[in-house]
């Protein structure tokens, strides 16, 4: 997976014709996908320099390695193997970023309940796994809300496959992630 | 908080009397003032816009369903994340709330320092402009290593080299309007600032919001690229 994902940048990066190297260039996000964000927070007629860019490149990789650091260190503290979103929002609370827990709090929130359905689809059909048990309690809420709420995530869920399929055969990472990344991500 | 305004205070007294020949001429007087009226004014700005922007973030966000498309690269991120030798196993959710937190990151750090580059009259983002954000703001400590001295040293000699009375250089009369963009229209009655310096900026946020096709071109246009590769 490693490989493919390494081959997989190394390939994008080559066909964008960056001068960087493809191990190099596997520290940053693209500098296409960062150009187009920046350009959403600034008047149509503003302009961006090249080096605006790849300095915006590095700040972005050092904060995703400030906040991992912080959320890795408090997984150790607790003798817990598993980064989890909410130890990205506690340590986006500890270094300061508090403007931002608020709206991803809200966004994460929304993944898991698309998680939970995609969870009583697959019980439907598997016996459950201890873990996915502790999936089920964590995510007890939104399961209360069963009855009509299964109808109609029966139908979401289904469309949501659909289009995931669809997805995962265009970005091709998309059968790395809730494949072998997902079972990857939950201990067993 | 009130650090951060101090810095900000700090940075904008040097910075104001650069963009602005009336301040200009007022921060020689206003030197030993402190904190004259025009910087105040881009301090209530620099606060507004922000307001605006998390505000937008938060109405947005509302309205995500499809977690599959993102404007980063899921793989990627789980890999910057694992670069550090004592991650070990990190959740299906984590590089997803990423993708997200680093969009935030990238208009939260973009919105700043395009202030700056508005200050200094320019239409393109630098390097610099975000030195200067970066030097601004308290949550960005962690960046300062990233942009080097040079960058925040060029910031400090150009406006010294403002602030010592060379004069500001005026656009020709006859400039597009469209070219106005950013330039500050200062009422001699009563000094307060006619036109904000980021009118257009807001009006992209607001176009953006009000039209939800062009949330749905995007995502469109998001799809094609991921199949070109």
């Amino acid at each position: 997976m490693a490989d493919s994902d390494n081959d997989s940048g190394g390939a994008h990066n080559a066909g964008k014709g960056s001068e960087m190297s493809p191990r190099e260039q596997d520290r940053f996000l693209p500098i296409a996908n960062v150009s187009r964000i920046m350009k959403k927070a600034l008047p149509a007629n503003a302009k961006i320099s090249k080096d605006a860019k790849e300095t915006v490149q590095e700040c972005v990789s050092e904060f995703i390695s400030f906040i991992t650091g912080e959320a890795s260190d408090k997984c150790q503290r607790e003798k817990r193997k598993t980064i989890n979103g909410d130890d990205l929002l506690w340590a986006m609370t500890t270094l300061g970023f508090e403007d931002y827990v608020e709206p991803l709090k809200g966004y994460l929130q929304r993944f898991r309940e698309m998680e939970g359905e995609k969870t009583v689809a697959a019980r439907d059909k598997d016996a459950p796994p201890p873990t996915n048990a502790t999936n089920s309690a964590y995510e007890s809420p939104s399961y209360a809300a069963a009855p009509g709420g299964i109808m109609m995530h029966q139908g979401h869920v289904y469309g949501s496959a659909g289009f995931h399929q669809v997805a995962g055969g265009a970005i091709k990472g998309g059968p790395v992630y809730p494949g072998p990344g997902s079972n990857a991500g939950r201990p067993r | 908080m009130e650090t951060n305004n101090q810095q900000q205070q700090q940075q904008g007294a040097q910075a104001q009397s650069g963009p602005y020949p009336v301040a200009g001429a007022g921060g020689s007087a206003g030197a030993g003032a402190g904190a004259p009226p025009p910087f105040q004014h881009l301090l209530q700005q620099q606060q507004q816009q922000l307001q605006m922007f998390w505000s937008y973030q938060r109405q947005e966000i509302e309205h995500v369903n499809d977690f599959k498309n993102h404007q980063l690269p899921l793989a990627r991120i789980k890999k910057i994340m694992k670069a550090d030798e004592d991650v070990r196993m990190i959740s299906a959710e984590a590089p997803i709330l990423f993708a997200k937190a680093c969009e935030l990151f990238i208009l939260e750090l973009t919105i700043r320092s395009w202030l700056h580059a508005e200050e200094n009259k320019r239409r393109t983002l630098q390097k610099n402009d975000i030195a200067a954000a970066i030097t601004r703001t308290d949550i960005f400590d962690f960046l300062v290593d990233i942009v080097p001295r040079d960058e925040i040293k060029d910031d400090a000699a150009l406006v010294g080299a403002t602030a010592s009375g060379v004069p500001y250089y005026y656009p020709p009369i006859g400039q597009p309007a469209g070219m106005m963009i950013g330039r500050p229209a200062v009422d001699p009655a009563t000094g307060v600032y006619v036109q904000p310096p980021s009118q257009a900026w807001q009006s992209v946020w607001q176009s953006a919001a009000e039209d939800a096709s062009y949330g749905t071109g995007g995502a469109g246009a998001q799809r094609s690229l991921d199949g070109q590769s």
